[in-house]
């Protein structure tokens, strides 16, 4: 039961769910026509989100139009860069170019554009250019976390996860309370499947935010993999962290204490009875199963026999 | 019983507003004179370090029962041991932040640059004041006041029959001096809105003191008594089940 990133993905974002009604109000309004474009791409940039698309075309939108360009006043250098970047994301790199000229030419010798321009050459794919104006950058500001970052992601996507990961490790010498560093490099060590390591990046995650069920979701699934009684046991406890924290809802969590109770059971067999119930917890198992049957009851009716079938396999 | 005084209109017009003025356009002109002369600092990698050993800490101190028994005594040992720990600040290494402030070329340019964007206004505006405006009442407060704020409000004034409310002009220039930051918040932003006696009490506080804050986490750790969350978590998760299975 190895760790999916994907199930990461909505930590990454960390918007509240009020949030997210307002963004998604906000982008059918601006879908249909009704106005407040430039709320929108400001919402966007507030909430750290990536809706590329969205922002190249709004964004384009009122860039290309004088009238709204100028209404922008200095605003319309960070609207610029928020296209630019977007642009660079879904490939437009005929925009983005336009973009990150503009902002040249108003800003000349920034160290800001300088980033978005390394930033270009990394879309274009000149990762050896990319590395030597990040390098350059880095000799101007040593602690700029940004381009320590973007250096990370060159190594990860030239498939070189061990360098990202010393790169990594050295950001974190130094910057070591940021925690989405510690995230990415939790990934990076599961990728190499390096599970001790991952385990004490999500001990750093679990510190600095004790109440993400995520990370205790996450932690609970590299101690599983590690395996071992000890191990499995405190796997337990933290699937049923995120049990708690979630108030039930997560499925993931109700199937590890599911699993994790089985594979106590296996790894136990040979022991006396004191050690047995002492490492039991027959009521969590059973509670957690009749939880998930019940969930796919609701959700997916034509799969309940399936997951029955599976948990009484569990069970036994 | 102090005596009523009638005041002329034109002391209002020639005494009272050009005085507050002056001291609000003064106020702004300093604001973007410092601005000018702001250098961003460059930020230095030991401190950038300290500042996050000290958050990390604070985090392994908050977060501590969160992870198991095992894995908090390496981090408290990795932190705090005596020969390398990242909190531990060996006595000889303990450096004094004035002295720190002044080995700064830097450092010792920054404060000047503040001294000089407040001492020279407010010698010249006080000057000017003194010799154009010594000696007018200038205002009368709408309240009786106690006989503790006449120094305060009659400064210049050496009459102890006039009642406490009647403001002297160069009381009024101190109480501007010092009362105007709700206005600058107005015109300049919230976060620019530093009035003298925030500048006052910020020269008289000296850099940050790592090596005292790294120690103080260091024996913050070192008395924590680790007592894991968890088993109790599995006890929540059952009765969470069980009112989700009902």
């Amino acid at each position: 039961m190895l760790v999916s990133s994907s199930k990461i993905t909505r930590a990454r974002e960390m918007v509240t769910k009020t949030e997210e009604k307002q963004l998604n109000q906000l982008e059918i309004q601006v879908d249909n026509g009704g106005g407040g474009t430039w709320e929108y791409l400001c919402l966007v940039r507030n909430l750290k989100v990536r809706r590329s698309e969205k922002v190249l075309k709004h964004g384009s939108s009122i860039l290309n139009d004088q009238k709204k360009r100028s209404a922008l006043g200095p605003d319309e250098w960070t609207l610029n860069e928020q296209v630019a970047i977007a642009a660079m994301d879904c490939q437009c790199l005929g925009v983005a170019q336009s973009c990150i000229k503009a902002l040249q030419t108003k800003f000349p010798g920034s160290k800001r554009v300088g980033r978005l321009e390394a930033l270009l050459l990394e879309a274009k794919g000149l990762w050896g250019e990319a590395e030597e104006a990040y390098a350059s950058l880095l000799e101007d500001n040593p602690l700029d976390q940004a381009i320590h970052k973007r250096r990370v992601a060159i190594s990860k996507a030239l498939g070189k996860p061990s360098i990202a990961i010393e790169l990594l490790n050295k950001y974190l010498e130094l910057f070591m309370a940021d925690h989405d560093a510690w995230r990415e490099l939790a990934e990076l060590y599961l990728s190499l499947q390096m599970y001790k390591q991952a385990a004490f990046c999500y001990e750093e995650l679990i510190l600095s935010q004790p109440t993400v069920p995520l990370y205790h979701l996450a932690y609970a699934e590299v101690l599983y993999t590690i395996g071992g009684v000890e191990n499995i046991i405190s796997a337990r406890k933290y699937y049923a962290a995120t049990v708690d924290l979630t108030g039930g809802k997560n499925t993931r969590a109700l199937l590890g204490i599911c699993l994790c109770a089985s594979a106590i059971a296996q790894l136990s067999k040979g022991r006396n009875k004191e050690d047995k119930d002492a490492t039991a917890a027959p009521e969590l198992h059973s509670l957690a199963a009749a939880a998930v049957e019940k969930e796919y009851k609701q959700k997916a009716p034509d799969k309940l026999q399936l997951i029955s079938s599976a948990l009484r396999i569990l069970k036994t | 019983m102090a005596e009523d005084l009638v005041l002329d209109t034109a002391i209002r017009d020639w005494v009272l507003i050009p005085l507050s003025v002056v001291m609000v356009l003064i106020g702004i002109l300093r604001y973007f004179v410092s601005k000018l002369m702001r250098s961003t600092p460059t930020p230095d990698a030991k401190m950038v370090k300290e500042g996050q050993v000290v958050i990390r800490a604070r985090n392994l101190k908050v977060g501590a029962n969160f992870i198991p028994p095992k894995s908090f005594r390496a981090r408290r040992f990795y932190f705090s041991n005596e020969e390398n720990g990242l909190l531990h600040v060996p006595k000889g290494e303990a450096q004094n932040p004035q002295a720190a402030m002044f080995s700064d070329p830097n450092m010792a340019m920054d404060m000047m640059k503040k001294n000089l964007s407040m001492i020279i206004p407010q010698t010249l505006t006080f000057a000017w004041v003194n010799f154009f405006f010594s000696g007018f009442v200038a205002a009368k407060i709408p309240f009786p006041l106690t006989q503790r704020f006449r120094s305060m409000l009659q400064n210049g004034i050496d009459l102890s029959t006039v009642d406490v409310s009647y403001v002297s002009s160069r009381s009024w220039y101190f109480l501007n001096l010092f009362g105007l930051r709700g206005l600058f918040s107005l015109i300049l932003g919230d976060e620019n809105a530093i009035d003298d006696t925030q500048r006052m009490m910020q020269m008289g506080g000296f850099g940050f003191d790592a090596s005292k804050s790294l120690g103080a986490e260091k024996d913050g750790l070192d008395i924590i008594q680790h007592e894991w969350a968890l088993p109790r978590f599995e006890q929540r998760a059952e009765s969470v089940l069980r009112k989700l299975v009902k």
